[in-house]
């Protein structure tokens, strides 16, 4: 790069960092009130798929165990402690997750070592937070999974479809007010589409935008 | 009676569970009517004097309501107008709203003049079979004239023609219980299974709960039927985990899956209203999953085939019933009832209380309940025992019946309205959809379920227990026993007095002394003499009989008609009916619009669309977009004053090809593949070697399918020791995934070797030409050398750059030296505007998949027309990139004979000899002086381009010998689209054949 032209040009190119965009554009706009629903954007989610290296579960478990606090989850189950979790979302596959995302994937796989792969799906994911009273009731139009509470309780996970989208959805420690909280996970490029189904479903009942944590 | 209300003469001053105060009006044919706040259209109507509402399917005769439910075959109107308009909609299920609009159907030029009754006059003609022996030749005019003809003649209501401004929804309901039916028995099992605390949904069709409690006078523990209902439904709405769908028809049993059933169910949310308020669709389709269900679905009442029995005005006697209890409706004013049961007594004594003057009770039993005759005395009605309707008379509307005694007198009775009751047929649909066979009882004289689908019991008259105690009876232990086979053993199923009358039926199918039409199916016009027909001619059998006349086939699925045609057939042939049989019912139980099946998935969201995070940017930069699967892709870029699409995509390749352009490829597969055996993975699943593949390079691989065709190509990068993306193309992306899958966990579990998709993770872009190097120099800055000798074609690396993890691959599709650089998806948008900024200088130009296309046909770069699934490597040109020093998918068969003929079409390159023609893509390849003939083809144009560097129009394409043919001159016929052109067989490589450009 010997060129003079090109150092100049180069020096024009800002340095600074990338700009993110919202796979949830459409939850710019928060709303105020109180609805059946109320729905916040997790773009900060740090998110990883796990696969276990072949004969390594035990030292996996071990692993998860010792650096996390974790108990691996067997089955479609979500562990959590300290703000990382694992979702049993395949045999011997999870979904990992970190609720400050950034560096996540490489802190993972640094951190399991070589009991399994780790591959970083943080943007592959889009991912959104559902409480309210009438939050069942919009999803029953989307999942075809019993949600009901004696069926899907706290920590369960779900692989499934949602309004013809592959879906994975998880349920989470009930709100203070006691309504049931899932968090869905769609791939990035069909965000639009399940806003789209969400936002329909969800309209009888009243749908609240409210401001994805900080 | 209400001589005081000429609006509504038929209507009585009290009575019924219809709210007087809430008058509504309403059209019918154009003229206004009222009604009020809980009638059907049909209720509305008969209240008016309204009993001629329709005509025929075939003969076009007059018809009237014939009964007070979903099994209607007579009383189908258009409902609403406009965009809303919606045919054969059954007056007896439409409820009644202010403003409702209506219009009888199948009728021209009015309903009381019909110019196509005269059908009924050539009804010889018109027999079963018509249509079969009539229209049977010449076959040809079959599409052309008889159907259009026939669809005319016989016409069922107009489609509305225009978009459906209504919003459907499908929805999910999971439940311990599942009952089906809200009467006696399906109340007393709600409640029952509800006080368990199991999950119980409870569905019924109609909008008020309590089945024939709402219509037929009955006392439960000292109340009526219908407060008893009531009372009940208020205990199930206090209880919690009891969900309870009114409109609601589970239409439908289906398959079940581990411990639960499944089943349809359609409930009309809004057609109970002019327009569906907000938010709310018009009808919602239910998906019900089910541990337990309990059928409490009642049962349907039989007519009587007799002559004229489908005059309007003969109505089946439990329809009297609801008309007169529920609605407060009279349906004559001088009434006589045709009964073959005890229960269609009640009608007659019911209309007595109601003020009705019954001329006659016809019953063609010759002894008769001591106690019924008694009734019968009491308030002095006329009784003919052992006696038969022959035929029923009138006009516009019945006017007088004749009746048979059974010395052979013949008495005629100047009547309005005759009520029929030929007995009850279980609703044993639901039992039948996934394969269980009805089975007669002698006792029910009707058939009752057989064996129920598993996990399926069955109350009340569903099963042949027509008393109300035995509904309730069944109902309460069916509820309590479905609960605790999921668990909740809770109290004792609860107990009600009621009185339990038995149904006392001796059947009467048909009279035999009727001379005149006597009907059997209503909606498709089938007579006594069709069946007879059938059985003349051979088609006894239940099924052939149905396909033969179409009894049953229309909308009401026979509801009415089916077991009487059968005992008539049974009669005719002298067998028993259990021997003759019954016809399966398959779903939907009643109607369902194609609408609500699709629900909200119609227009653009039939199918899901997949958004790059390039999309923005591309849309502000006015790209027209393409569908790949299910992505949305950027096909060109025009620019302002391009006029046609070859003009943009022209210039967007000598942009590429002379200084620089970006494309977004995000939408290409890619898939993370790691594990200590990776690399033997790849080697067993690419005909070519990949565990050989250095770190940080990328090499471009073939894979097939176990059949030795090819199944899909890419690049593969390793990234590290036991870690390495591949790349699919977007339309294969998910079926690369399935196939490795497969492998990796039925074929070779034995390896190590993690796979997951990671093409939503990455927004990858393409940056092509001989300045996409210094494009990448200004935009990367010192994050990442890309000399030619730090980062040569085939390199790849992983890089910090702007504080995210990117990745940089040298690899090239469009044969300019190329890069993609992928980001994070979340910087996809940051990214492409970036390049941009970085391409400024050079021009840059964003090009679409059109472009990508041209160029990779200049380049002789197979693509998905190439890679159709009936392709080897060999046939690609690739073949000697087929391995020999391992195993690999697709060998084995790669090698059978019809995949190493040696005349199986080889790709080449083909262009016009007149450089002016166009050529077009499935053409076929002919011997120049060859007939076009299916023998002399020896092949096909797969891609063709205009290509903006040679100025000419070139093809690739797949000919016989296809390699040693170069230079010669052959034909390309396309008969379809652009006739026959003289084409050059020439190498695929157009352009830049020595790669000089790629490798920079």
């Amino acid at each position: 790069m010997a060129d003079p032209v090109l150092d100049l040009r180069m020096a024009l190119v800002p340095g600074a960092p990338l700009t993110a965009r919202t796979p949830w554009p459409e939850l710019a706009a928060l709303s105020s009130g109180h609805g059946g629903v109320s729905v916040k954007a997790r773009d900060g989610l740090g998110l990883a798929t796990v696969i276990v290296r072949r004969g390594q579960l035990a030292a996996l478990t071990e692993r998860v165990r010792d650096r996390f606090g974790i108990v691996l989850p067997q089955g479609a189950y979500r562990s959590e402690a300290a703000g990382v979790a694992f979702a049993g979302t395949g045999p011997e596959v999870w979904l990992a997750s970190r609720e400050t995302g950034n560096g996540f994937a490489g802190f993972l796989a640094n951190e399991i070592g070589a009991a399994a792969a780790v591959s970083d799906q943080s943007d592959g994911y889009a991912v959104l937070r559902l409480t309210g009273p009438r939050v069942r009731g919009t999803l029953a139009k989307i999942l075809p999974v019993d949600l009901h509470a004696r069926a899907f309780k706290v920590g369960d996970v779900a692989s499934t479809v949602a309004a013809h989208m592959g879906a994975t959805l998880w349920r989470l420690e009930d709100a203070a007010d006691g309504a049931a909280v899932f968090d869905i996970a769609v791939f990035r490029s069909f965000a639009g589409d399940f806003w789209h189904a969400l936002s329909e479903s969800a309209a009888e009942f009243g749908l609240v935008v409210t401001a994805p944590d900080a | 009676m209400s001589k005081n209300n000429p609006a509504a003469p038929y209507r009585l001053p009290t009575g019924g569970l219809v709210d007087r105060s809430q008058v509504l009006s309403f059209l019918f044919d154009g003229r206004r009517y009222t009604g009020f706040g809980g009638d059907t259209l049909a209720s509305a109507l008969l209240g008016a004097g309204v009993k001629l509402v329709g005509r025929s399917f075939k003969y076009h005769r007059r018809r009237g309501v014939l009964t007070a439910g979903s099994e209607e075959p007579n009383a189908l109107v258009e409902l609403r107008s406009g965009a809303r308009r919606e045919a054969n909609t059954r007056a007896t299920v439409a409820e009644l709203y202010e403003g409702l609009e209506a219009c009888s159907q199948n009728r021209w030029p009015s309903l009381a003049f019909d110019v196509a009754a005269i059908n009924s006059l050539l009804s010889p003609i018109f027999v079963a079979g018509f249509y079969y022996k009539t229209f049977m030749w010449p076959a040809a005019l079959w599409e052309k004239l008889y159907e259009p003809v026939i669809r005319r003649a016989a016409g069922l209501g107009r489609a509305s023609q225009q978009a459906d401004p209504d919003t459907y929804e499908k929805a999910h309901a999971f439940c311990d219980v599942l009952v089906i039916g809200a009467g006696p028995a399906g109340l007393a099992a709600a409640l029952a299974a509800g006080r368990s605390g199991a999950r119980v949904v409870l569905c019924d069709e109609d909008f008020l709960l309590g089945g024939r409690l709402n219509a037929d006078r009955h006392e439960i523990d000292g109340s009526s039927g219908g407060d008893w209902a009531r009372q009940i439904e208020a205990e199930l709405r206090s209880l919690p985990e009891v969900r309870i769908l009114l409109r609601t028809t589970v239409f439908g049993a289906y398959d079940d899956g581990p411990g639960a059933r499944t089943f349809g169910a359609l409930e009309r949310v809004s057609d109970h209203l002019a327009v569906p308020p907000a938010h709310q669709p018009r009808q919602r389709l239910w998906k019900l999953i089910a541990t337990r269900t309990v059928l409490a679905a009642g049962a349907i009442e039989r007519p009587i085939v007799f002559g004229g029995n489908d005059r309007p005005g003969v109505m089946m006697a439990s329809a009297v019933r609801t008309y007169v209890n529920r609605f407060g409706v009279v349906p004559g004013r001088r009434v006589a009832v045709f009964s073959a049961s005890d229960d269609g007594w009640k009608t007659a004594f019911d209309l007595i209380d109601a003020g009705v003057a019954v001329e006659a009770i016809v019953d063609p039993r010759a002894v008769i309940a001591p106690v019924l005759l008694d009734q019968a005395k009491r308030v002095q009605a006329r009784v003919y025992s052992g006696a038969q309707v022959v035929d029923a008379r009138g006009g516009r509307g019945l006017e007088r019946i004749v009746v048979r005694q059974p010395d052979g007198r013949v008495t005629k009775l100047s009547v309005d309205a005759l009520a029929v009751s030929g007995g009850w047929n279980p609703s044993v649909a639901l039992t039948t959809h996934v394969g269980g066979r009805a089975r007669w009882s002698d006792d029910a004289c009707a058939f009752v379920p057989g064996e129920l689908p598993r996990g399926m019991s069955v109350a009340g008259a569903a099963g042949g227990s027509f008393g109300l105690a035995s509904a309730l009876r069944e109902g309460a232990a069916a509820g309590a026993a479905a609960a605790a086979a999921t668990g909740f053993t809770g109290a004792a199923p609860p107990v009600w007095r009621a009185d339990d009358e038995a149904l006392g039926v001796t059947p009467l199918w048909y009279v035999a002394e009727s001379t005149a039409k006597a009907f059997v199916d209503f909606q498709h016009d089938v007579t006594r003499e069709d069946v007879a027909l059938a059985a003349r001619e051979g088609y006894r059998s239940v099924e052939l009989l149905k396909r033969y006349t179409t009894l049953g086939m229309a909308t009401d699925q026979g509801k009415t008609s089916n077991l009487n045609g059968h005992a008539i057939m049974a009669a005719l042939t002298e067998r028993a009916i259990p021997d003759v049989g019954t016809t399966t019912s398959r779903p939907p139980y009643t109607p369902v619009a194609i609408g609500a099946f699709a629900g909200s998935h119609r227009g653009k969201h039939f199918k899901p669309t997949r958004f790059t995070s390039g999309h923005v940017f591309a849309q502000e930069r006015g790209a027209t977009f393409v569908e790949a699967g299910q992505w949305l892709r950027a096909q060109w870029f025009a620019a302002p004053g391009e006029t046609h699409w070859r003009e943009t995509v022209t210039r967007e390749v000598k942009a590429v090809r002379s200084s620089v352009g970006v494309c977004d490829v995000s939408s290409l597969g890619k898939i993370d593949i790691q594990g200590l055996d990776a690399g033997e993975f790849l080697n067993r699943v690419y005909i070519n070697l990949f565990s050989t593949l250095p770190i940080s390079k990328v090499r471009y691989g073939l894979m097939l399918r176990e059949d030795g065709l090819v199944m899909d190509d890419g690049t593969t990068a390793r990234l590290g020791t036991h870690h390495y993306l591949m790349s699919t193309t977007t339309a294969n992306a998910a079926k690369v995934m399935q196939h490795l899958e497969h492998a990796r966990q039925v074929l070779w579990p034995e390896l190590d070797v993690q796979m997951v998709s990671v093409t939503e993770h990455w927004a990858q872009y393409a940056i092509a030409g001989p300045n996409s190097r210094r494009l990448l120099e200004r935009l990367l800055g010192d994050a990442l050398e890309v000399s030619n000798d730090a980062f040569p074609y085939l390199a790849c690396a992983e890089f910090g750059w702007r504080g995210v993890t990117a990745r940089l691959f040298r690899i090239s599709f469009s044969g300019e030296m190329a890069y993609e650089l992928a980001v994070p998806a979340r910087f996809g948008d940051a990214v492409i505007r970036a390049i941009m900024t970085a391409g400024e200088e050079f021009g840059v130009v964003p090009y679409g998949t059109e472009a990508l296309g041209v160029m990779r046909i200049e380049k002789g770069h197979i693509a998905g027309n190439e890679l159709s699934g009936t392709t080897t490597a060999e046939d690609l040109g690739l073949g000697r990139m087929m391995s020999k020093r391992k195993d690999f998918i697709g060998r084995v068969l790669s090698a059978r004979p019809g995949l190493t003929d040696a005349n199986r079409p080889v790709l080449v390159g083909v262009k016009a000899v007149d450089k002016a023609a166009q050529l077009y893509a499935g053409a076929h390849f002919l011997a120049l002086n060859a007939a076009a003939t299916l023998e002399n083809d020896e092949g096909y144009i797969t891609s063709v381009a205009f290509s903006p560097m040679l100025g000419h129009w070139i093809g690739l394409g797949l000919l016989q010998r296809g390699p040693q043919r170069m230079g010669e001159r052959i034909r390309a016929h396309s008969p379809l689209r652009g006739g026959d052109t003289e084409v050059e067989v020439v190498s695929p490589l157009f352009f830049d054949s020595e790669g000089t450009r790629l490798h920079g």
